[in-house]
């Protein structure tokens, strides 16, 4: 089970402040409450890269530096990065979008001081989200950041926010 | 172990100590939901299973959004939202005039005490901070409240904020709290619980602390709240049934940060386009011809924001080119100004009022923007689109600024007009 958290993939690397709306999708999918990942997987990060979802792979990381995700917190984009297998790396995500991330079931380190400087797009990375590991290869380098919550990888674990309600509700039944 | 006034709150809640970064289930002790988010998570519910609420007593329905409907659907949804009410047994449903703006009558009506932690679909929950409660805002995830107590939370860290100083005539706690957010970066106050201290808080009434408390939300904190001094105590004593409990943060709490802030500001502050932090002097913006004013919202709809508009009005009338909406955030508070005769000096001037509730705010419902148009205004948010057309501007004030704007037809320092009086 542990090692459903440990991703290894290339490394796509944004600066600060991506905006959830605009930079990592369109407005129009949260306007219109488009929540299928099936839609929304082939327009991620569509204000910055057209090509970003043929090119990566299930098990990639996104690398990200302060604020990533930042702006009114529709859950849109995170949705979409949940559809492509993508696991993210941050130096900060503001709440609205690291609930959205939790609860979209996106492994995620939130707080990673620095970590956009020790990676660059296309190196060779493994991340242990649950243990707060992160290496890269290329580099050579391994540094440790704080890891989820349990309960909060529990959610993940269990495939989101709504999975883990069920089975709360099932339980309390 | 020493702590903020928030892990006070949310420890008690739990019966267990917690600390900030801590993940807990607490059960909030009052939940207020608004307007077509009651039908969105009955929708919910069905889509679960679940026919029961959780605890449908600590339940506060409000119908604020869109009090007066202005629409077919509208009349639709208030009337789902009456069997509802009526189908899960929520008695408190305070439904059109019987409340008010949802952020504010709650603690009129006592349902919020000092030291409470409650959750509400709707990012100003907050506003509650004006009593010393904690308010946070549940989105999604109001539905797994709603059904099972609970959803999880991450417990905030704390911001202290000492706030130290007078404010000036013809400065208000608008121009402060507008100011304040602006002064601050968002990477200080994110997920945070900006907590209001210090000697200004002497001059700063209940009131002033709905819109103190208002606006950090927006540069994105989790909750905000003000220590309940001796007059707030004795005006919830009257009115909240059982002992007051107030939290206060230990003097050694680990706080995020703790900083000063003088209240003594130079001259009045907008928020231009587009978005609430982009706050600058009134001088830099004086002159800009306007042909919308509104004073109300969860930010600035209270009896001495009604008072403050009802000042520069007194004796003036409404610039041609201005048509000026005022909406008293609660029924008490639309009767307390009817008794002091201020909306007759607000009637008098040309200016219109509007239902008790969000009024204009809640996305330009009624009163809304043409293109090309101007306004200024006390509301909450000022993004391209929040008052309809994407092509109109939207500014940011105290209702001293609005209602002096509204008169004169273009963006004025309220003091020249007080000046005069």
């Amino acid at each position: 089970m542990a090692d459903d958290f440990i991703y290894r993939g290339r490394c796509w690397h944004f600066d600060d402040n991506v905006a959830i709306d605009g930079d990592i999708m369109p407005l129009h999918f949260a306007i219109a409450r488009e929540t299928d990942p099936e839609v929304l997987r082939h327009h991620v990060m569509d204000g910055l890269d057209r090509e970003f979802p043929s090119k990566v792979a299930p098990g990639d990381i996104i690398v990200a530096g302060k604020r990533f995700a930042q702006g009114n917190p529709h859950i849109q984009g995170l949705i979409g990065i949940a559809g492509l297998g993508l696991g993210l790396v941050v130096e900060s995500i503001p709440r609205g979008s690291f609930r959205n991330a939790i609860n979209c079931a996106v492994p995620i380190l939130p707080a990673c001081p620095g970590v956009a400087g020790e990676a660059a797009g296309g190196d060779e990375l493994e991340v242990d989200f649950r243990a707060g590991t992160f290496r890269n290869l290329s580099r050579g380098i391994e540094i440790a950041y704080p890891p989820l919550n349990a309960a909060l990888l529990t959610i993940i674990e269990n495939g989101g926010w709504m999975p883990t309600l069920r089975k709360r509700l099932a339980g309390a039944a | 172990m020493a702590q903020t006034a928030a892990e006070k709150i949310l420890s008690r809640v739990l019966g267990a100590d917690v600390a900030a970064g801590d993940i807990v289930f607490p059960e909030p002790e009052l939940i207020t939901v608004h307007d077509w988010y009651v039908v969105n998570f009955a929708a919910a519910l069905d889509e679960l299973g679940v026919e029961e609420l959780f605890a449908p007593e600590k339940m506060v329905l409000v119908t604020d959004h869109e009090p007066t409907a202005v629409s077919p659907q509208a009349a639709e949804r208030q009337k789902q939202v009456r069997e509802i009410a009526a189908r899960f047994g929520i008695d408190n449903h305070f439904d059109v005039g019987r409340g008010g703006h949802g952020h504010v009558f709650p603690v009129e009506l006592g349902f919020v005490r000092p030291g409470m932690f409650v959750a509400g679909y709707d990012t100003h929950v907050p506003n509650y901070g004006a009593v010393g409660a904690l308010g946070i805002a549940m989105l999604t995830e109001i539905s797994e409240v709603l059904a099972c107590g609970s959803a999880w939370l991450r417990v905030p860290e704390t911001v202290r904020i000492e706030l130290t100083g007078r404010m000036a005539p013809g400065i208000s706690i608008r121009d402060v709290a507008q100011r304040l957010i602006a002064d601050f970066d968002a990477d200080q106050i994110d997920y945070t619980v900006v907590e209001f201290a210090g000697p200004a808080l002497a001059d700063i009434d209940l009131d002033a602390r709905f819109t103190l408390c208002n606006t950090p939300i927006d540069l994105g904190a989790k909750s905000a709240l003000v220590e309940p001094d001796d007059a707030v105590l004795a005006y919830l004593s009257d009115r909240v049934e059982g002992d007051l409990n107030p939290a206060y943060s230990d003097d050694d709490a680990l706080f995020r940060w703790r900083g000063g802030y003088d209240v003594n500001l130079l001259e009045p502050q907008v928020a231009a386009p587009p978005r609430p932090d982009n706050v600058v002097g009134v001088s830099e913006v004086a002159g800009t011809a306007v042909h919308h004013g509104f004073v109300g919202s969860c930010a600035s709809s209270l009896l001495s924001d009604i008072r403050d508009t009802a000042a520069i009005l007194a004796n003036r009338v409404i610039h041609p080119r201005v048509r000026l909406f005022v909406t008293p955030g609660t029924q008490e508070i639309w009767r307390r100004a009817a008794d002091e005769g201020l909306l007759q000096t607000l009637v008098d001037a040309g200016a219109i009022l509007t239902a008790p509730g969000c009024g204009p705010c809640a996305g330009g419902r009624v009163a809304p923007l043409a293109s090309g148009e101007v306004s200024i205004n006390t509301g909450t948010r000022n993004d391209p689109g929040r008052l309809g057309p994407n092509d109109a501007d939207i500014y940011l004030a105290s209702p001293l600024t609005v209602a002096a704007s509204a008169v004169a037809g273009e963006i004025v320092d309220p003091r020249e007009l007080l000046a005069g009086d």
